[in-house]
């Protein structure tokens, strides 16, 4: 038996990648059919809804955080730039109704442009600094949205966003969303495997392996990691504008500073610098909350009998957001000491945490000599 | 003798109040093997530095074929022709052994940023071209890189094996100048006595190269031309044998006395 399994888990391992990539979107494409056909609560097809939001920018993030090295701690800001745009330029509020074209083009265009007017002062810094920095632009976004009442309408937010118009089809239902978003996600997948295995890619991850040696290999870090930070804004932005649509109500709470946090702990769950991974770590810490408030107000009491546990379900269902921040926790926890290369890391990656034989053992010691060692070569 | 690739004249680089290097003035010849020696401290690694413009001379000045690099960036430097390795390994070392190579032609290559979301046909010849040209160097290095161990992930080499990347990596620009910081540091005399064929014939290539080297078998067995300083400053140039034998150059290694035991 255990035979059958091994030989199973093997033949898994030699197919080819693609298989797999197509299985995951065979699975995200008949996931809403299966409400269609009434075996699933409308529920579940909303949270896959927001769970493609939230890969969008896991996979966006993926590209500061994971490929190029750059610990971003502002992210969210660019997803709010985007679904403020689209909220500003389609909804009563300004009395504005745009076309859904020109309003995504314009929602990349500012949060891209916001990006680079950004990164211009804070890419020069280095580790922790940019973090920070990038963390207080963040929370200056949400501040500024929460101020600027005459455009925003501040904390009350913009209402009545109207919904978009694609080539003549309305997109309203939760259904017609996941679909456009799960449109948005295969596209933005080809464009950054593209990318990532071009010389830019390459330029990105000598960037994070060593700045200086990529210097002197030719790679310019300003222009290089602009590009990265400009094009992950845009990505943001582009989930900005559909959520916006999709909530038809945004407001500054959507923005705050935890969003961003989340977002890196899918980047980082899943495996840095890896496509699949930011996938992955976006579905698994998105959903898994939810199934599991899911599991103790409904499932168990309905298996069980209603007296199943009264306090836990009332806590659930009263308090769940406090619960969802301490099972995002637990679920970090449990990863860092079982899998902490992530959940579909990179393959190089993957060796490189477990040590697998001995001459990267010594690597490992080789490296954190060099590391004690510091910058001893750059000193006289 | 023949063009000159590298003119540093009179640079100083001070550190405080340290003059790491104070007014050296040297020349690299086309297709030379120049090795910089002298004790710990003595300013050698800064001149690279300075070469190479992680650090920008206080004074002077630092031309590469006439034309003057003082006050570049690295990766500026770097498209200029100038290329190095380091006396600590600076391998990028998640990325395969063959990626590490083809970051080197990036300033050879110039697919923007939408050929490559693309893959327009002009990105992908180049791509297909930039991993032959890193093919073609790693093939100069036969046997330790060939097939497989291309795609492996850097770190998974040996220590010896990680050294020639670096120097892989620095030549897939086809520099005109190749830098090498101590290339045979903490390898055995068998792996010395191969890397310094290897650097001579690169030199029989037509590589100009330019390194810092404290095994005097190498400096003796492969350098055409060798400069000692100290203090940052030159205290003797000449072929490999008559700077071994300068006074000054002893005193530096030896202190006076040694120098005086010597004689």
């Amino acid at each position: 038996m255990a035979n059958v399994f091994s030989g199973m888990g093997q033949r898994l391992r030699q197919a080819p990648r693609w298989t797999f990539s197509l299985a995951a979107l065979v699975l995200a494409i008949t996931f809403p059919l299966l409400e269609q056909a009434g075996l699933m609560d409308t529920l579940w097809l909303r949270l896959g809804t927001r769970t493609l939001v939230y890969v969008l920018l896991a996979l966006g993030l993926n590209l500061v955080l994971g490929e190029t090295g750059l610990l971003h701690l502002g992210y969210v800001a660019f997803f709010a730039v985007g679904a403020y745009t689209t909220a500003i330029l389609s909804s009563p509020r300004l009395g504005y109704h745009w076309n859904f074209w020109a309003i995504m083009g314009l929602a990349i265009a500012v949060s891209s442009l916001f990006g680079f007017v950004v990164g211009f002062p804070t890419l020069r810094l280095r580790g922790d600094y940019l973090a920070i920095v990038t963390l207080a632009f963040g929370e200056i976004t949400r501040i500024t949205f929460n101020n600027w009442e005459s455009v925003t309408n501040g904390p009350g937010g913009i209402p009545g966003i109207y919904p978009p118009v694609i080539f003549g089809w309305l997109v309203d239902k939760p259904i017609e969303f996941y679909y456009l978003l799960l449109i948005a996600v295969v596209l933005v997948v080809i464009v950054l495997t593209n990318i990532k295995n071009s010389r830019i890619g390459r330029a990105w991850n000598a960037l994070r392996e060593d700045e200086i040696a990529a210097n002197h290999a030719g790679v310019r870090s300003m222009g290089m990691k602009m590009l990265a930070v400009v094009i992950s804004s845009g990505i943001a932005g582009l989930a900005g504008a559909i959520f916006a649509y999709y909530q038809q109500f945004i407001n500054p709470t959507y923005f705050i500073f935890m969003q961003s946090v989340i977002v890196v702990c899918m980047v980082v769950l899943g495996g840095m610098g890896s496509i699949p991974g930011a996938i992955a770590g976006a579905v698994v810490l998105d959903m898994t909350p939810e199934v599991i408030r899911q599991v103790f107000t409904n499932w168990l009491p309905s298996a069980l009998g209603p007296d199943f546990l009264p306090q836990v379900q009332t806590a659930m269902q009263t308090d769940f957001d406090r619960y969802r921040m301490l099972l995002f926790g637990i679920i970090i926890v449990l990863m860092v000491i079982f899998r902490p290369e992530g959940l579909l890391p990179n393959a190089l990656w993957r060796r490189e945490v477990h040590e697998e034989d001995p001459r990267e053992a010594e690597h490992t010691r080789q490296r954190l000599f060099d590391f004690e060692e510091g910058h001893k070569d750059l000193e006289v | 003798m023949s063009d000159v690739v590298l003119d540093f004249r009179s640079a100083t680089k001070s550190f405080g109040g340290l003059k790491a290097v104070d007014g050296l003035s040297f020349q690299v010849y086309q297709g030379e093997i120049l090795s910089l020696i002298g004790p710990n401290g003595s300013g050698k690694t800064t001149t690279f530095n300075l070469i190479t413009g992680l650090y920008e001379p206080d004074s002077g000045d630092i031309l590469l074929k006439g034309e003057s690099i003082a006050g570049l960036r690295p990766d500026q430097i770097h498209r200029k022709g100038i290329s190095r390795t380091f006396q600590l390994l600076r391998l990028f070392s998640n990325m395969t052994v063959l990626e590490n190579v083809m970051v080197g032609t990036h300033s050879h290559t110039s697919a923007g940023i939408f050929s490559s979301a693309l893959r327009l046909p002009k990105m992908r010849r180049e791509e297909v071209r930039a991993t032959a040209k890193a093919k073609e160097i790693l093939d100069m290095f036969p046997g330790r890189f060939s097939g497989g161990r291309q795609s492996q992930p850097a770190y998974s080499l040996s220590y010896a094996n990680r050294r020639r990347l670096e120097i892989a990596r620095a030549l897939a620009s086809d520099p005109s100048l190749l830098l090498l910081d101590e290339p045979v540091a903490g390898m055995n005399p068998a792996e010395t006595r191969e890397v310094m064929e290897q650097i001579k014939d690169l030199r029989d290539r037509g590589y100009t190269i330019l390194m810092i080297e404290h095994d005097m078998n190498v400096i003796m067995g492969a350098s055409d031309r060798v400069i000692a300083m100290d203090h940052g400053v030159k205290i003797a140039e000449g072929d490999p044998t008559t700077v071994a034998n300068d006074p000054a150059v002893v005193e530096a290694y030896l202190g006076r006395r040694g120098a005086d035991a010597a004689s």
